[in-house]
């Protein structure tokens, strides 16, 4: 350390040793997701900084940085066991996916608006892939469908014409625009609640009919559904196609994923086991609609 | 949580005094402390602040990171891009006069002692060498003021801040410089291209990027202040700034990410200078501004001359300015310090290869440039 310092000190008699003019240096403020909540924290030292934070479910503001989970291992608030099976695994991070696909950039302007899709990727917080997309001065990760790319540009629109729509894998229209057959996800089930329906890799639904107002969709169990015609779907299928061919290879890998062995009792097959034959369920029905006046 | 119901009486836990999940979380008054601690200052909202505007204000700042990269930096600047480097560095660095004595002996040098000697642990990070080689290869250029006393003329300033503010198709953009190194000259750059060659940009169609707006990327703020600042008191006897040197630092990122970056500061630095010595008001400046800045991550180089044309940067139409942009310039492909061995046979030996003369000299030009 001493010789250090005498080097350095023979360094700045140097004729061309740097003279620094130093100006007031700008403060580092280190990146603290909790600064944009409400709830205020007043010890912060620099391990509590980086540290997880339990309240990384808490925040409003929309972002698209990946937010830090916290592991639950299935217990609730109170401490107990809630969910058996579940424990470990890989560190994960939560990314903010924008289930409204028909959030418009520029509020005042409501209109059909296009986006880029900048990247396709991995998200460990559900089995299809995800897809980062800018439109405007605004980027959002959305579900992306099977055949998107890093590259593409993908369309928006809110408007019902009278004809049909010709429309592309990954665009969004609410569901009266879409011709009758065509395969659809990342549906709603109220106008813009936001997705709720067929968001898991690989499925799709199906339009089937639509009725005075309302749409029948087929939905990946088979069992149908009706909304309104105004709810948005995005064409196509979700991404990860081949989630459910991929091959685990061994027990540990399923840790990996946070899930814990199951039981190994050995339990007598009774009725839960086999086939069994029943009716569909009845029509899922999420419209209210208009009760006529009586007429006197 | 559903909405409570004004006859029902909530249950806190206020009683057992210590919290139980089945019991509701009490409420209570703000506590006010009464005097001003320093230590637990909460700011008040944005909105009551005294620089609050409802105008919203896009801030590039040293951590921006640009989308489209150099196609979006130039949609910012009003730029038209010339790859490669302009006639007048081109003659300083293909002059053998210019150049130092066993120049690629002692840059080798300056290589080893940022890749292998600055430190002690077994792999030294780029961000712990690119800028010990940054200042060695700096001594190295500031050792020909013995052959051009007029380089003595010169101020390196270390985390100098820059602030300029400008309008670009009736958006308020502003850009802030906080880190890096900026090297002063007494005499400002001559204009690089004629007269002729500036009217000639006015036919320039700027490329867009449509869906996304040129302006993604940039941090939207509503509290601040319309300011243009060279960060240097007026009588600063070192007035013009000549070139901005930033390094790389944080995680690696795209090149053309850092290109933009690279491109943006020298060009915050010339509006900055612009704005002090023709004022506010936006015009076609009489003597163009021109700044250099180089960015490096230790190993790759990033060149750019930028001349100010015009201050009126709100139209699209008009006189453009004008960037040189040299991109990528490796000064070594690798340097390790073991060898890679297999089987007892030495694949690649411990050492510099792939060393290339010609980014050196490039930025040796860059410093010799306005002396010579």
């Amino acid at each position: 350390m001493a010789i250090s310092n005498l080097i350095r000190t023979f360094g700045s008699l140097l004729l061309s040793s740097s003279p620094h003019l130093s100006q007031i240096p700008a403060s580092p403020r280190p990146l603290y997701l909790v600064s944009h909540l409400s709830a205020y924290r007043e010890i912060s030292t620099s391990t509590a900084v980086f540290a997880r934070d339990p309240l990384w479910k808490c925040r409003t503001k929309y972002t698209i940085k990946p937010i830090p989970k916290t592991k639950t291992g299935g217990r609730d608030h109170t401490g107990r066991i809630r969910v058996h099976g579940i424990g470990g695994g890989r560190k994960q991070c939560y990314r903010m996916i924008d289930f409204q696909r028909l959030r418009y950039p520029d509020p005042a302007e409501p209109g059909p608006f296009e986006e880029k899709v900048l990247l396709v990727r991995y998200d460990p917080c559900r089995s299809g892939h995800i897809a980062l997309v800018a439109g405007g001065k605004r980027k959002r990760w959305i579900i992306a469908t099977e055949n998107m790319v890093a590259g593409d540009t993908i369309k928006t629109s809110g408007k019902i014409e009278r004809m049909t729509v010709s429309a592309n894998d990954g665009d969004a229209y609410p569901v009266g625009a879409l011709p009758l057959g065509t395969l659809i996800n990342n549906l709603e089930s109220h106008p813009g609640k936001g997705a709720q329906y067929i968001r898991a890799a690989g499925t799709c639904g199906v339009l089937l009919r639509k009725v005075n107002g309302t749409a029948i969709i087929q939905l990946p169990s088979k069992r149908q559904m009706q909304v309104l015609e105004t709810c948005v779907a995005t064409v196509g299928r979700v991404s990860n196609v081949e989630h459910n061919q991929r091959n685990l290879g061994k027990a540990g890998r399923n840790r990996w994923l946070g899930k814990r062995p199951d039981s190994g009792l050995w339990q007598r097959k009774g009725g839960w086991a086999g086939r069994k034959i029943k009716p569909l369920p009845e029509i899922k029905n999420y419209v209210n609609l208009p009760v006529p006046a009586v007429q006197l | 949580m559903l909405a409570q119901l004004p006859e029902l009486d909530t249950v806190t836990y206020v009683e057992k005094m210590y919290p139980v999940p089945w019991l509701a979380k009490p409420t209570f008054p703000k506590w006010e402390r009464g005097w001003h601690d320093p230590y637990h200052y909460r700011s008040p909202p944005k909105e009551e602040m005294p620089d609050y505007k409802t105008r919203p204000c896009y801030e590039f700042h040293r951590r921006s990171r640009l989308q489209e990269g150099v196609k979006q930096a130039l949609w910012l600047t009003k730029a038209k891009l010339i790859k490669g480097l302009p006639p007048p560095i081109l003659n300083i660095m293909n002059d053998v006069a210019h150049q130092l004595e066993d120049q690629d002996e002692r840059i080798q040098n300056a290589i080893s002692h940022a890749c292998f000697w600055a430190g002690t642990e077994e792999d030294i990070s780029f961000e712990k060498y690119s800028p010990v080689l940054l200042e060695d290869l700096l001594h190295l250029c500031r050792s020909m003021t013995v052959k051009y006393p007029l380089l003595s003329k010169r101020m390196m300033a270390q985390d100098y801040r820059v602030t300029a503010t400008w309008e670009r198709e009736s958006a308020l953009i502003q850009i802030h410089i906080t880190h890096g190194k900026l090297l002063n000259a007494v005499n400002c750059l001559q204009p690089i291209a004629s007269n002729d060659e500036i009217l000639a940009t006015e036919n320039y169609a700027l490329e867009t990027f449509y869906p996304i707006s040129p302006i993604i990327d940039l941090r939207e703020k509503n509290v601040y202040k319309i300011k243009n600042d060279t960060g240097f008191n007026k009588g600063y006897p070192y007035p013009y700034p000549h070139t901005a040197y930033t390094v790389e630092t944080g995680k690696r990122e795209k090149s053309e990410h850092f290109q933009a970056r690279v491109l943006m500061f020298a060009f915050g630095n010339a509006l900055a200078k612009a704005k002090e010595l023709y004022g506010d008001e936006p015009k076609v400046l009489e003597k163009p501004i021109v700044v250099q800045s180089i960015g490096t991550n230790g190993q790759s180089f990033q060149f750019v001359v930028f001349q100010l044309n015009t201050t009126d940067l709100d139209p699209s139409n008009g006189v453009k300015n004008l960037a040189w942009l040299d991109a990528d310039q490796l000064l070594f492909e690798d340097a390790r310090k073991h060898p890679e061995i297999k089987r007892k046979e030495v694949l690649i030996p411990a050492g510099i290869h792939g060393y290339k003369s010609d980014t050196f000299k490039k930025f040796l030009a860059f410093y010799l440039h306005g002396v010579v």
